[in-house]
């Protein structure tokens, strides 16, 4: 990654703080009626409350080994890697602040960080690029697979933001697929699919105000 | 840096896509639009969640909880009831 994660740099260790009034743009996942919220597991984490992390786990594990297969794309690793970042969460919990975002949004910074960093320590990064440039193609659909008309007509929330995804031009989800997913920077994805470094950075800046405005008005319906 | 163009850069900030030169001017404009710059970079972090949440869910290990949560006892047994 060439710039740093701001959200996981450490914060004060005053806990959690009252939202404040710039809310990240995604719809998170429902809750049963009565469920507590994250923020409250996040508290629970921060009091030293196992039993929090043991429901965060259960709430976003497939959510979070999702991300990580998607990066590093095998299985035992991806569990590996898995147990890894609810321990990570376990023990930096005193570095989320609730002013800054919300708890999913720190997990899945902190989720790629680590994912990122496991794949260019295995030096497979090489052979995922060989693996992108052999199927570009494949690459955006793969990312917004199986969502049907009835997932986006019930809400379900994994459709939904596939729509949203899925509404860009192939090429724009290319560049913002190598971004984000492999970590790439511009000059990475340039050099890595023999694209103008310019047109990268259009179609990262397009796509992902696309996407950002995308999420919004879904955002609003809600 | 006009707060439009610096829109733009703090969308590929938050996934690390900024250019080491593009950063030093991002993050000079960070501090020109001060409060409105922060609160824009955090609504941009929606953007991780999103990307997150448009996969499919992966099935875990069914042993994986258990040796988390082993992990997390040992953890507390060492340091106390806290979290390190």
């Amino acid at each position: 990654m060439s710039a740093a994660d701001p959200n996981l740099q450490a914060a004060p260790s005053s806990n959690l703080e009252v939202q404040s009034s710039a809310k990240p743009v995604a719809v998170g996942v429902e809750l049963e009626p009565g469920a507590p919220s994250d923020v409250d597991l996040m508290l629970g984490i921060q009091s030293g409350d196992a039993d929090a992390l043991s429901q965060l786990y259960d709430r976003y594990n497939g959510i979070v080994k999702a991300l990580i297969l998607r990066i590093i794309h095998n299985d035992t690793e991806a569990d590996d890697l898995l147990q890894e970042v609810f321990m990570e969460i376990w023990n930096q919990a005193k570095n989320f602040s609730a002013a800054k975002g919300k708890p999913l949004g720190w997990m899945v910074t902190l989720t790629r960080r680590r994912a990122i960093d496991a794949l260019r320590k295995k030096q497979a990064y090489a052979r995922a690029e060989e693996r992108l440039q052999a199927e570009p193609e494949q690459q955006p659909l793969a990312w917004v697979q199986n969502t049907t008309e009835k997932e986006i007509e019930a809400g379900d929330t994994r459709a939904l933001m596939a729509k949203v995804i899925n509404s860009l031009p192939e090429a724009q989800q290319q560049v913002i697929e190598l971004a984000f997913f492999q970590g790439m920077s511009q000059r990475e994805i340039a050099s890595n699919t023999n694209i103008p470094l310019g047109t990268v950075k259009t179609r990262l800046e397009l796509g992902l105000k696309k996407i950002y405005d995308g999420l919004k008005e879904l955002k609003d319906e809600f | 840096m006009s707060f439009e163009e610096f829109q733009n850069c703090a969308r590929l900030y938050v996934i690390g896509a900024l250019e080491p030169d593009e950063l030093q001017k991002f993050e000079a404009a960070r501090k020109q639009y001060g409060s409105a710059a922060e609160d824009f970079i955090n609504q941009c972090y929606g953007l991780h969640e999103a990307f997150a949440l448009s996969l499919k869910p992966a099935k875990a290990s069914a042993s994986i909880k258990d040796k988390l949560m082993s992990m997390v006892r040992e953890r507390q047994d060492e340091a106390g009831a806290k979290p390190s």
